[in-house]
């Protein structure tokens, strides 16, 4: 566990706990018509947090499914009167402007005049994101000391537009430049007790963790100039070009995954906490694959199987309706039938639900937690205590946008 | 009862080797280790559990208290791994997950959701609704146009169309009659819009308006119908609907509420359900406002141009013997709702004086109804 002045991370999460837990709490959560889902996420977050050790000591999750809620109505009602009316207006004015579709293009920027009203939201996301993570250090705990976050979530939101709108110019290149600052910007906010972090390092050094992107691109290219030369006729080259395409895609494919796991690897290793305290983070992006093919292979025939029992039951009860005699209109045999269907249909979507939480997202966090180290354990005896933070709105933006995924 | 555990103390991030014993009277655990400058004392009745701990060998008690701490908990957590000490507190202890929430919290969460509630039903029942009639109204009628031939382009290709314009009918002497007709039951009114009214290849016994004046009648209703009247009827209806830029003010109403619906059922399994069910809700809701005022205006213009308001009572007879009648919790859902009372109206509708004069001739309504063949 520790030999003095390194501390390993662990996880102890049993995958059966966490599929069980999760369809527990999808089946009630659809039963009241998502209300549960606040506290459902809660005590998911609870199991996921207490399942992962840091030199052989627990993380704490403390916050809520109700204060979850509260959040939830407070952002709605701000939200609910922000986009009815951006969204009505927009409309409208969509309608105003582009309303003669006379060729496919004007048809096209007519889609998009509409679609406008997705971009009308973009500045709650991010502030939303920033929001979201700081309750989440808020609520998180280690050794009975909080972590937390400081209140900028607007400064996140503006500067998360630029970057993005720079990324977009730059078709892609200034990634790293993006990636980096916005995360130095919440870590550098973040503390645990009385102990702050820091983000170190360049946003250049990133551009290494984009090797696996470049050659994908590469190919892709390199496939576009085979075809441009071997326009006259077949050749060799022809056939290196077509062989070039689906291997340049699933080349750029992984390289996106690799870019994300290897550039957080980069961020985490330079980290500082109270300004003695650093990290090692390992994580490797064939396991990460790995544990997601795996993962859906199981998970894949998990459902087969489930949803074979669940259909034999229902064709059994279907084999009584006779539909040749049937006339149109309501059938009462039909009942039992449609609602046996139905309700497998539900089923089988909860279940696939709490099944990729067990089967990929868990494998995949134990994953980074494992190859994850802290260098300097002795100096985590120095630091106090923080004040709590009520939490504001709980990450109610967050849950009334969508976003933030399975846990 | 009594072992060793470790304890974190809420002040600072050490691990804490402690002794744990029971006090004489056995109402309290005595916490006590050399780092600690005196023993805690943690009543029995305050003990509570971490819940939804991955580790049933294992239990992470702290206390119940009153401090500035979010969770009504003491920040300091006690790590039992002792099986002894676990089972003892396992049957002693039955109530260590209880849940404590602060005064006044049922207070709060009624409130709020009050507010919420409050707020999105003025939304979605009166805002809405109130802007979109407004924005309707300030569109120019040559927008309207052009945005109700794409709306028509799209459900032509709803309908299985290849191209726009592949399903319309236009038999010349079914083109002619219906011509003859609408002219007969709009004259002297001003619409608003150049009334275009098409004929569709498809099975299905109804019409509708779309924006921008155009008014879409299914093969399936000519059909259907027993007399030219019942069709006029149905036309009158709407021409109602156009008058009163009802497509126009639904789409944009629409547009308004569904984000907003959308946000309010969020992201779970069968949350894409929910959000139809709703907007159907409401949209029936002002459906049938906007009908019983489309039928008003339908009973008016019967009347002016000499036809009997009775046949949209015979059509609406029609309807519920096709597809059966639609009333109770079930009207909510269907956008023309409740047609006993409709086709009550329509009977009231009909002044004894009226003296019709047939919609159409024997012939041109044999034209109108082949008009697609």
């Amino acid at each position: 566990m520790s030999d003095g002045n390194y501390a390993h991370g662990d996880y102890t999460g049993d995958g059966k706990a966490l599929f069980f837990l999760a369809l527990r709490t999808g089946l009630l959560t659809f039963f009241t018509l998502g209300i549960y889902r606040f506290w459902a996420k809660t005590r998911i977050r609870r199991f996921i947090w207490s399942s992962t050790r840091l030199d052989g000591s627990r993380f704490e999750y403390t916050g809520t499914g109700l204060e979850k809620f509260l959040g939830f109505l407070m952002a709605v009602v701000i939200l609910a009167v922000y986009l009815g009316l951006i969204q009505i207006l927009l409309f409208w004015f969509g309608m105003t402007i582009f309303a003669t579709p006379a060729s496919p293009e004007q048809a096209l920027a007519q889609s998009i005049g509409f679609s406008l009203s997705g971009l009308a939201v973009l500045p709650f996301v991010f502030f939303a994101i920033y929001r979201a993570r700081r309750y989440r250090m808020a609520r998180t705990r280690w050794r009975g000391i909080r972590f937390g976050m400081e209140k900028n979530a607007w400064g996140y939101a503006f500067r998360a537009m630029g970057y993005w709108a720079l990324t977009l110019l730059s078709l892609g290149l200034l990634t790293p430049l993006m990636t980096f600052r916005l995360e130095k910007y919440m870590t550098d906010r973040t503390w645990f007790g009385d102990a702050r972090f820091e983000q170190q390092g360049r946003w250049t050094a990133l551009y290494g963790k984009m090797k696996h992107v470049f050659i994908g691109l590469a190919l892709l290219i390199a496939s576009g100039v085979g075809f441009a030369l071997s326009a006259d006729g077949f050749s060799g080259l022809t056939l290196l070009a077509i062989v070039a395409i689906p291997v340049g895609v699933v080349w750029f494919g992984i390289g996106l995954i690799s870019y994300n796991v290897q550039s957080f690897a980069y961020l985490a290793q330079n980290k500082t906490l109270g300004e003695r305290i650093a990290f090692h983070a390992e994580p490797r992006t064939k396991d990460i694959i790995l544990a997601y093919i795996v993962g859906s292979i199981v998970l894949a025939i998990g459902l087969s199987v489930a949803t074979a029992v669940w259909g034999g039951l229902a064709a059994a009860l279907l084999s009584g309706v006779d539909f040749e005699t049937a006339g149109p209109g309501f059938q009462p045999a039909m009942v039992a039938p449609i609602l046996v269907t139905a309700a497998g249909y539900m089923l089988t979507l909860i279940a696939a639900h709490a099944g990729a939480l067990a089967a990929i997202t868990q494998p995949i966090i134990k994953h980074y937690v494992t190859t994850m180290t802290l260098i300097n354990l002795p100096a985590l005896a120095s630091i106090q205590q923080r004040a709590s933070d009520p939490g504001a709105d709980a990450e109610g933006f967050a849950d009334a946008l969508d976003i933030g995924g399975a846990i | 009862m009594q072992g060793e555990a470790y304890l974190y103390d809420g002040r600072s991030a050490i691990r804490h080797r402690v002794d744990v014993t029971l006090t004489e009277r056995r109402d309290a655990l005595v916490i006590s280790g050399d780092a600690l400058p005196e023993p805690l004392v943690w009543p029995l009745p305050d003990l509570r559990a971490l819940g939804d701990h991955p580790d049933d060998s294992q239990i992470i008690l702290t206390r119940h208290l009153d401090t500035e701490d979010e969770t009504l908990r003491d920040q300091a957590r006690l790590v039992i791994d002792d099986p002894e000490m676990v089972t003892w507190l396992r049957r002693t202890r039955p109530r260590l997950h209880r849940r404590d929430l602060r005064h006044g919290t049922w207070r709060r969460i009624w409130l709020s959701l009050g507010g919420a509630v409050a707020a999105v039903l003025l939304m979605v029942f009166v805002i809405l609704p109130a802007l979109a009639g407004t924005l309707a109204e300030l569109l120019p009628v040559e927008k309207e146009i052009a945005f109700g031939r794409s709306v028509k382009a799209q459900m032509e290709r709803m309908f299985g169309a290849e191209e726009n314009g592949a399903l319309d009918c236009d038999a010349p002497a079914g083109r002619a009659a219906l011509d003859r007709l609408v002219a007969r039951l709009t004259e002297g009114q001003d619409i608003g819009y150049p009334l275009e009214v098409t004929v569709i290849e498809h099975g299905m016994m109804n019409a509708f308006a779309v924006p921008g004046g155009q008014i879409v009648v299914m093969n399936g209703l000519l059909k259907g119908a027993e007399t030219p009247d019942m069709v006029a009827a149905v036309l009158a209806h709407e021409i109602g609907h156009v008058a009163h830029r009802d497509p126009t003010r639904n789409a944009l109403r629409a547009a308004g509420s569904v984000g907003l619906l959308g946000l309010l059922f969020g992201d779970f399994t069968g949350s894409a359900v929910m959000v139809l069910l709703a907007e159907q809700l409401v949209n029936a809701s002002y459906t049938q406002d906007a009908e019983a005022q489309a039928d008003a205006f339908a009973f008016d213009t019967l009347v002016a141009a000499d036809l009997p308001p009775e046949a949209l009572a015979e059509m609406f007879e029609t309807f519920r013997k096709e597809y059966g009648d639609v009333s109770g919790p079930m009207a909510h859902f269907a956008s023309h709702p409740r047609l006993a009372e409709r086709i009550e109206a329509a009977r009231d509708a009909t002044p004894a004086e009226l003296a019709p004069r047939p919609a159409l001739t024997e012939t041109e309504w044999q034209a109108l109804r082949s008009i697609c063949d």
